[in-house]
Parts: structure tokens; sequence; C-alpha cells
């Protein structure tokens, strides 16, 4: 089931045409890859969906309705939910702070709605306790629950993000680059946990430049470049694509078996 | 049909020097990212420069324009920037908004030291006023030379900006620095060089409208304010919305001025200040006319420290023990004193309402004591009988007007909520506080509070209120910030755009915090009871309110109280030192009261380098003290002593208030040091320091040492600080001030460190790069 749909949607900032005719679709239960090199226009797209950028041309339809002249809070409300690539947190708050403030904001707009989606054992309990807890746990952010957010590593604030994301319960989450600053380890339990949340019914739409996270989790990729969709399809499809090759290599050879398609990262 | 021609050129001659001003304003704001507050001071300033120079000195025109447009101003704004300015870029809106504001009030200051308003001050126009007829009307020559001089600035700048590789790179600075920093490009550089030519152009406007009028530093200063109105037109960065906001606002003036009479009126409403009030209208409409702020996802700056919260224990006792100690400090000062004293306590009051809005939203307000001013009218015309239920009225009369008035700008980013507030300061001294209804003769009285039968009656009463009232406030934010709402403000302080993304309704949000703010600054006013008279409600009165409430440690209950001690301490000082100018004091022949003067707006500009406020350093050692048993046994013991002292004569009064000083501001901050057993030497040392200090603090003769009440007050208040300073020199500095982390480059997004070859490495492998043909690839890249 469609959750998001974005249909021919372009973003200009002044001269420069950041996405163009860019549609896409996220489904509900399953996780949506967006990838593509530096600069492609991932976080402006992400940008547009959730409102804090006017799009130029386009529509954002959620649900089969059309969002586009609703507001980013509205959007919220709706059922967007997002984390930051230039992390957002809150870093004057506690990891635990950081959720509740979702959890409160959410409170604060939801009481007269339907059942919101219950992705984690115990979120959706009338306790804010039993559910900050469950978020926490689930994250494994238990013990750093009382430092402050500003303090910690960007992969553990990514973390919180996250946590903070859940505990306003959408419908559709997009993460942006949320794998970077994991080690491996961190990085395996991070897909299981995307898995997890999306078999119970979220919609997610990851932008990641760690190839093998991307290739073990996602259902389906989008492959953007210079602002345009260049490639759509599942992982293999995706990393078969001649043009999704040359985008990210050059004109060039078949990229090395272990990292293909992997996004040139710039070390300085 | 004449008279409409010469108003019409008069507008265009005028709107050639808004344009003037205005894009200096936002040739630095766009550039430096800082908008200036002192703007107009620098105007103002270059005024004065070219009287100097050319009237007192003698200089001929042409040369004295070139020294004070050309060389002085331009140095100037450089120096500005580079010492001042530089060490703000990275920190929050609010300071930077405070750092100009604070330099404003400064430059007023310093003007009035140098050029005293005792003495009167004018310029020839230029040719003597020389005349031209155009189509029958004539034209001063000055106004013909305004005009060429705009159209040169405007063409000027256009050839800047669009076809020198300097302008180009200017207009790049502002969108990102550290990616210009990337490419090579000098932010610093362009950076100075925006100030130099922001202040050049301010010195232009200056200079042109010297000969217009005698020179007042206030009013100088304030005119340029209308720049401000002219730049929203643009957003603050179109120099062609410049040009089209100065014409409209030119003309409205101008024809303002030749319609509406002084006398003219609406029904009981005089018009008299209505061509005053123009610009501040001006700038309302366009704000409510410009569609929404966009969000902005650059990613928050990180502080590795959490903000701390003082718990609500501590508030309570706290609150407590403020109200014992001023009953107490109350009961030793003499009658006129504790008038004095009350108006300490009253702009305590109404920086803690810059609490919630500055500190937990990261909001800012330049019009707080316009709110107070409402309260008090509010509470003079409803509760003649000192009602309660006025004072309910008024403060909610506040909230509705703060909401209203903080709406449009609410919408847009945090400087333009500055703005704003400004020109409602500005307006409602124009059409509100001038109205014969509102405060016949400019002045009008608050009556006394009455509580059923108990009515205030003395000024001893009157100052325990007022710090009841400080106490039950200050303990209603602290719980506020404990509060799921207020958790809410820090959050949004902290990212807004994270905000929104989970529902909150920013706009909603901070027009109830603003709400809110301006209801304690009514409630200040509206328990005031005393006498205000309407300058007191103007702008150039709240201006250094939110700029002390900032000094003294904004987001602290404690800041605000330290704050408005401080302000309410000028004044005392100022008229006793005016009264007898003691020479003693002279220092490089400059009078003390003009160090008074000048010395707010000074602390204001080194906020800089402090940007967390003077609180945080004692708020550190205070907080202690709540979490230590002995510390606050001998706290308590301490004051206890010195109070019996007092009441049984051995120390007279002021030894009382010197040791009162010295004990709260030194002595306590350090008692959770000295009972933590590490390093007992130095602990050692500086416990016999702070005791000595104290000692000699009750045995200087303080009332026969200094003549004078004022005189007194401020030496033991400097006597206290060096005690303080000293005794955190002996221990070694307190730590805990956060530092600023420095903005993260979008390149190295994710990694909010400096990538070190570790990184590097990593990212090789990545890449599929070993380690040594890592080097061969950096240095290709380089
Ligand atoms: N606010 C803005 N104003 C002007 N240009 C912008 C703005 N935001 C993004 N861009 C430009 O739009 C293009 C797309 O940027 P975007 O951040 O969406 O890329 P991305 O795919 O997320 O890249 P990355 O992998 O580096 O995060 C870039 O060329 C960028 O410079
Ligand atoms: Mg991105």
């Amino acid at each position: 089931m469609t959750v998001l749909e974005l249909e021919s949607l372009s973003v200009r900032f002044g001269g420069h045409l950041a996405v163009s005719d860019a549609s896409l679709r996220v489904e509900g239960g399953r996780v949506t890859g967006l990838i593509g090199p530096n600069g492609a226009g991932k976080t402006t797209t992400f940008n547009a969906i959730c409102g804090v950028v006017p799009p130029s041309s386009g529509r954002v339809l959620l649900d089969g309705k059309d969002i586009s002249s609703a507001g980013t809070h509205q959007r919220a409300r709706l059922g967007i939910g997002r984390t930051f690539q230039r992390l957002e947190v809150f870093g004057s708050l506690s990891v635990a702070d950081n959720i509740r403030v979702g959890q409160e904001i959410r409170r604060s707009w939801s009481r007269r709605k339907a059942a919101l989606p219950q992705y984690l054992d115990g979120l959706g309990d009338p306790s804010p306790d039993v559910e900050l807890a469950a978020i926490l746990t689930r994250l494994d952010l238990v013990a750093l629950a009382d430092q402050p957010v500003g303090a910690l590593p960007t992969g553990q604030a990514r973390l919180v993000e996250l946590g903070r994301a859940l505990a306003a319960r959408p419908s559709v989450l997009l993460l942006d680059e949320p794998a970077s600053g994991l080690d491996e380890q961190e990085t395996d339990a991070f897909g299981d946990l995307l898995l997890q949340l999306a078999s119970h019914g979220l919609g997610i739409l990851l932008v990641e430049h760690d190839v093998p996270l991307v290739m073990r989790v996602c259902e389906r990729l989008s492959v953007l470049d210079f602002g345009q969709i260049i490639a759509e399809g599942t992982p293999a499809e995706v990393r078969a694509n001649e043009a999704v090759l040359s985008a990210y290599l050059g004109t060039g050879p078949t990229p090395a078996p272990g990292a293909p398609g992997a996004a040139p990262v710039e070390a300085q | 049909m004449r008279t409409f021609l010469t108003a019409t050129i008069g507008g265009l001659s005028t709107a050639a020097i808004y344009a003037i001003t205005a894009s200096g304003l936002v040739v630095t704001y766009t550039t430096s990212g800082v908008f200036n507050f002192a703007h107009g001071a620098f105007s103002m300033m270059a005024a004065f420069m070219y009287w100097q120079v050319h009237v007192a000195w003698g200089v001929p025109t042409l040369p004295a324009i070139v020294l004070v447009v050309f060389v002085v101003a331009p140095l100037f704004g450089a120096l500005i920037e580079r010492v001042i300015m530089r060490g703000i870029e990275g920190t929050s809106e609010v300071v930077k908004i405070v750092v100009t504001v604070s330099l404003f009030v400064a430059l007023l200051g310093l003007a009035n030291v140098i050029w005293p308003p005792t003495q009167s001050y004018t310029v020839l126009p230029f040719f003597n006023n020389a005349a031209l007829s155009i189509f029958g009307v004539k034209v001063g020559w000055a106004r013909l030379i305004a005009l060429a001089v705009a159209l040169a600035v405007a063409g000027g700048l256009r050839f800047v900006f669009t076809s020198t590789r300097l302008g180009i790179a200017m207009r790049a600075v502002v969108d990102d620095r550290s990616l210009l920093q990337l490419n090579g490009g000098r932010p610093g550089r362009t950076s100075m060089l925006s100030w130099a030519i922001g202040a050049g152009l301010a010195a232009i406007a200056g200079v042109l409208l010297a000969g217009e009028q005698t020179l007042s530093a206030t009013t100088l200063s304030l005119l340029v304010i209308n720049a401000y109105a002219v730049a929203v037109v643009g957003r603050l960065r179109s120099l062609p919305g410049v040009f089209v906001g100065s014409v409209i606002l030119g003309l409205l003036v101008a024809y303002g001025q030749q319609y509406v009479s002084s006398e003219a009126a609406i029904g009981p409403v005089s018009l008299s200040g209505a061509v005053t009030a123009i610009p501040a209208v001006m700038l309302f409409v366009v704000m409510v006319l410009q569609p929404q702020d966009r969000l902005e996802a650059r990613g928050a700056t990180r502080v590795p420290t959490a903000a701390r919260m003082p718990s609500m224990k501590l508030a309570l006792w706290g609150g407590l023990a403020f109200v014992l100690v001023t009953a107490a400090l109350g009961n030793l000062i003499a009658g006129p004193d504790l008038f004095k004293v009350a108006g300490g306590y009253l702009f305590a009051l109404v920086m803690l309402s810059l609490v919630p809005l500055t500190g937990y939203a990261g909001q800012i307000s330049l019009a707080q004591m316009t709110f107070t001013g409402i309260g008090a009218v509010a509470m003079a015309a409803w509760g003649a009988s000192g009602s309660p239920l006025a004072v309910v009225a008024s403060v909610l009369l506040c909230a509705v007007v703060g909401a209203v008035v903080a709406l449009p700008a609410l919408r847009l980013s945090g400087i333009y909520l500055a703005l704003a507030t400004a020109a409602f300061g500005l307006f409602c001294s124009a059409m509100v506080f001038n109205q014969q209804d509102v405060m016949p003769g400019l002045s009008r009285q608050v009556p006394r509070l009455a509580l059923g039968p108990f009515k205030i009656s003395s000024d001893y009463q009157q100052l325990v209120l007022l710090a009841v009232t400080f106490a039950l406030v200050g303990i209603g934010l602290v719980a506020l910030r404990r509060s799921a709402w207020g958790r809410r403000l820090a959050a949004m302080k902290d990212s807004p755009v994270a905000c929104a993304t989970l529902g909150l309704n920013l706009t909603a949000t901070k027009v109830a915090v603003f709400a809110l703010s301006a209801a304690i600054a009514g409630l200040a006013g509206s328990l005031a009871g005393r006498t205000f008279i309407s300058d007191e409600f103007g702008l150039p009165a709240s201006l250094p309110v939110t700029m002390l409430a900032v000094v003294g440690g904004i987001g602290s209950v404690a800041g605000a109280f330290m704050g408005g001690i401080f302000l309410g301490a000028f004044p005392i000082a100022s008229t006793v030192f005016a009264a007898n100018a003691i020479g003693v004091f002279r220092f490089v022949s400059l009078p003390v009261t003009d160090l008074v003067a000048f010395a707010p707006g000074a602390t204001g500009v080194s906020l800089g380098r402090e940007p967390d406020g003077a609180a945080p350093q004692m708020a550190a050692g205070f907080r202690a003290v709540g979490e230590s048993v002995p510390s606050l046994v001998v706290s308590f013991a301490g004051f206890a002593a010195l109070w019996l002292l007092a009441r049984l004569d051995v120390v007279g009064g002021w030894a009382f208030v010197a040791a009162v000083l010295v004990f709260v501001l030194a002595v306590v901050p350090l008692l959770p040091l000295l009972f933590n057993p590490e390093d007992m030497g130095r602990k050692l040392a500086t416990g016999i320091f702070v005791g000595l200090c104290t000692v000699v603090t009750v045995f200087i003769p303080w009332d026969t040492a200094i003549a004078s009440n004022g005189m007194r007050a401020l030496v033991i208040v400097l006597w206290a600080v060096l005690v303080v300073r000293t005794a955190i020199g002996v221990h070694g500095a307190v730590p805990d001030v956060v530092p600023r982390g420095p903005r993260t480059s979008p390149d190295m997004v994710g990694i909010d460190t400096p990538l070190t070859r570790a990184d590097a490495v990593d990212a090789g492998r990545v890449l599929g790069i070993d380690e040594d043909e890592l080097d061969l690839v950096t240095g290709r890249s380089q």
C-alpha cells in the first residue's frame, strides 16, 4: 500500500534546479531507499516532503491526499516523521528529554485522533514513562538516558533523533543518513531495527551512503542524480543499471564487488 | 499644488538619506550576518564628528567630509568588526542583537560624554542653504546633494556587488562562511570590509543630516531607525527593495508633515505624534504583507553540556530567602533611598519577563518597558483604589497586546521580532504615552495595591511587595521551565525545525510565550505603585533593560535580579555624582557620571567574549551551595550574624549593607569549593582571603568616609565586585563556562570534529584506497 507519493516534484533555488521532476513512491511496511551522489538532491527532496522548502512544482500525496499546501507541523500531524542529516537534536536536553519532547508534542495534538501505528511493544501505552522506556530500550539508549545529547557522539545522537521521531508515531519516516557515525556492529543492529519497524507497517524512506546497509534493508531503490530520478527498481536491478554506474563513477568500469555504487566519500 | 510639490521634493531628499543608511545596514547584514542596531548611532557619531572637525576645528567643508566619511568612519567600522563582531560569529541571534543594541547604548553614552548635551551644536547646511528654483519651487542645494549622493551610492553598490570579485565574495560569504573559506575566500576580510562600507554609508547619512537640525544624539540615533522600516521592504537583503521602500517612506513622512497639523485629532486622540509613528506603522504593514518565513535545517549548534535547571526546592528556598533578606535590608535603609532601591527591584521584575521569552525560548523583545507602561496606565485607569482585580485586568491587557504585536513578526525570523518590538516602542511613545488622556502632563501615578483592608502605604511595604512578586514570579518561572511546556520551549530554542517536524505549531508557541512575557512586564507596571513619566516607557529606556537582562545571564532568575539591580544602581549613582562633581574620581578628565552613562553599553558589548552572561560563573557557585549542607548553614549563620551586629548597632547601616553584599556575592558562591576537601592549601588561602575581606568591609567607616549615599552605594558595589574577582583569582578560575563549538562545514557532515588521519584512512577503505595510496590521492587533490 502506498503511503507517500511524490508526483513530478521540482525544487528550485534561484537558478539552480535541485530536484527536477522527481516521482517516487513509499510503501507502508517496507524500506524504500533513495540513493545518489553528493549534492544529488536527496536532502532537498526530504525538505520538500515535510514542507521545509516549498516545491516549485509537483505534488506530495500522503495516503492519496494532496498535502502540498500544508505547513510543516500539519504534515507532521498527518503522519510524516523525519531525522536530519545535519543533526537537529535538542542539544541542551538529555536523551530522555529529547524523546519526551517528541511524546509531549504528539500528545498535545493527537488526543482526538484514531489509533496511531504501533511498531514497538509499549509504543502507544497510556503511560508516557512506559512508552519512553520502550523506545530507550529498543534503541539501546537506556544507559545514556540522562546524558545531555550535545555531548554524545554523532552516531548516538542520530539514534536519539530516530527515537524522537518514533515518539511522534508517524506513518512514514524519512531517514537522512541515519547510519553515518555508527560502527559496523551498530549498523547491523540498526538494520535489524529498520526491518522490525517496517514489519509492523511503518513506511520508511532511507537516504544512506552505506551501501551494504541499503542493499540489505531496502526492497526498492530510487537513484537520484542532479535532481533527477535516473533509476528505480529492486537493489539487484539498480546495481546492474548502466546509468547508475556512470552517475557514481563517472563513465567507468564495473564497481568493486564489495561496494557497488558506493558514493565517493570526500575526505576534505 | 506648490505645497504638494515642495513636500514631494522634500520627501524625495529624505528618501535619499533613508536609502543611503538602509543600504549600509543591508550591506553589513548580508555579508556579516549581524543586523547592526547601532547603525543609527554610527550616523549620529559621524554627524558629531563632522561638527567637531568642521565647526570646532575649522577644517573646510570638503576635507572635513572626506576625513569623516572616507577615513574615520570606515576605520571605525572595520575596528568594530574586528574587535567585537568577529567574536560573536556563531553565537545565537539573541547575543548578536544584544551586542549591537549595547553598542547603540554605548555610543549614545559616549557621544553624550564627548559632546555634552548642555551645549548646542549646529552645522550650517551646504552652500549656506542657498536654493535653486525648480518648477517655481525653491529647493535647497543640500537636498539636491542628498539625491545625487543616493543615486551615486545605488550605482556604486550595484557595480561592486555584480562586477567585482570582492563584491561577489561578499554575497557568497553570508550563504556559507565555511564554504567560502574552503574555496579559498577570506570571510573575515570580506566581513570587515562590509562593516567599513556600512559605517561609511552611515556616515554619509549623518553628514547629510547634520545641516538639517541642531545635533541631538538621541534624536539622530533614533531618526535612523526609520532606515529599519525601509530595509524590511527588501527583506533586509535587497538593495532595490531598500530604494523602493525609501521613496515610499520619504513621501509618506513629507506629506504627513505637510498635511497633518500638530493640533490634528481624531475624536479624543491627538495626532501630534502621527508623523513620527509613520515608520513604525510602515514596518508592521510590510511585515504583515510578507509570506511566512521558511524554516531552515542547517544543523543545530550543539553544546556539550546540558542547560542547568534549578531544582524546585532551591527555587522555593531561594524565593523565601530573597524576601526575608529584602525585608531585613529594607528595614535598615532610610526613606528616600528605599524609593531608589525599589526602582532597581522594579527593573529586576521587568527583566524577569525576559527569562521565559529570551532565556527559555530564544526570542527577543526590545520594548519591555512599553508593556510595563501599558500595565501601569491600565492600572491607573482601572484600579484607582488599588484593587487586585485591576492588576489582573491590566496584566491580561498586556498579554493580548503582546500577542497581537508579536504575531506578524513571529511568522518571520528572530531579527524581525526585535525590529517589530522596537517599532512598537516608538509607536507607543509617539501615539499612546503622549496622549493627554493616557498620561496627563506626560506623567501618571500608579495607585498602590490594596488587598482588602490592607493597603500598601509606605515605600518599605512597596519594596517588600515587589520582592514578594519577584519571588513568586521567579518560582513560577522555574516551575514552568521544569514542566513539559518549558521543555518544549528549550527544544524550540535548540531546533525549531525539529519541533515543527514533530507537529509543533511554532508560531502559536512563540505567540504564547511572548504574551506571557508581556504579561509579566505589565505586572511590573501595574504593581509599581509610583509616578512614571512617559520617557520611562520609550525605546531608549527599554534597550538597557533587554541588554542588562542578557548580560546578567539570561535564562536565570538570578541573572534578572543582577541585571535589575545593576540598572537600578546607575540612576542612583548618576544623580548623586551630578550633584557633586567630585574631583578625586576624575579619570583622564572623564567624570564618573560619564562613565556611568557609558558603562552599561560597554558591559553589553563585551558579551561577545562570554555569551552566556555574567551570572553563570557565580550561578555555578550558588547552585552548589544548595547542594552542600555545611555551605547553607554557614551562609545563613553568616547572614544572621551580620544582621544581629547591625541590630545591636555594633556596625552601622552602611557597613551592614557592604558586608552583606560582599558576603553574598563573594563568600557564599565560594563556600562549596571551600568545603570540598581537595587541594587544601589553595582553598585555605581563598577562605582566609574572603574572610578577611568581609571583616575589613565591616570595619570600613562607610558613613564618614564617603559623603553621599549614592557614592557609597557605588563604591560598595565596586568593592564587592573587586573582592569576587580577586577571590576567583586567588582560587583560580571557576570552571564550567560552556565553550562554543565551531560551525560544522557542510562537507564534514556527520563528522563534528576536524578530520584526522584515521578518518581519512577509514574513508579510504570505503573507497578501496589503502593507506599508502592515500597520500598520493590527498597530495593530488590539493
Ligand atoms: N537552501 C539552499 N539554497 C541553495 N541551494 C541549495 C540549498 N539546499 C541545497 N542546495 C543545493 O541543492 C543541491 C542538492 O542538495 P542536497 O543537500 O539536497 O543534496 P544531497 O543529495 O542531500 O547531498 P548529500 O549526499 O551531500 O547530502 C546541491 O547542489 C545544494 O548545493
Ligand atoms: Mg543530504
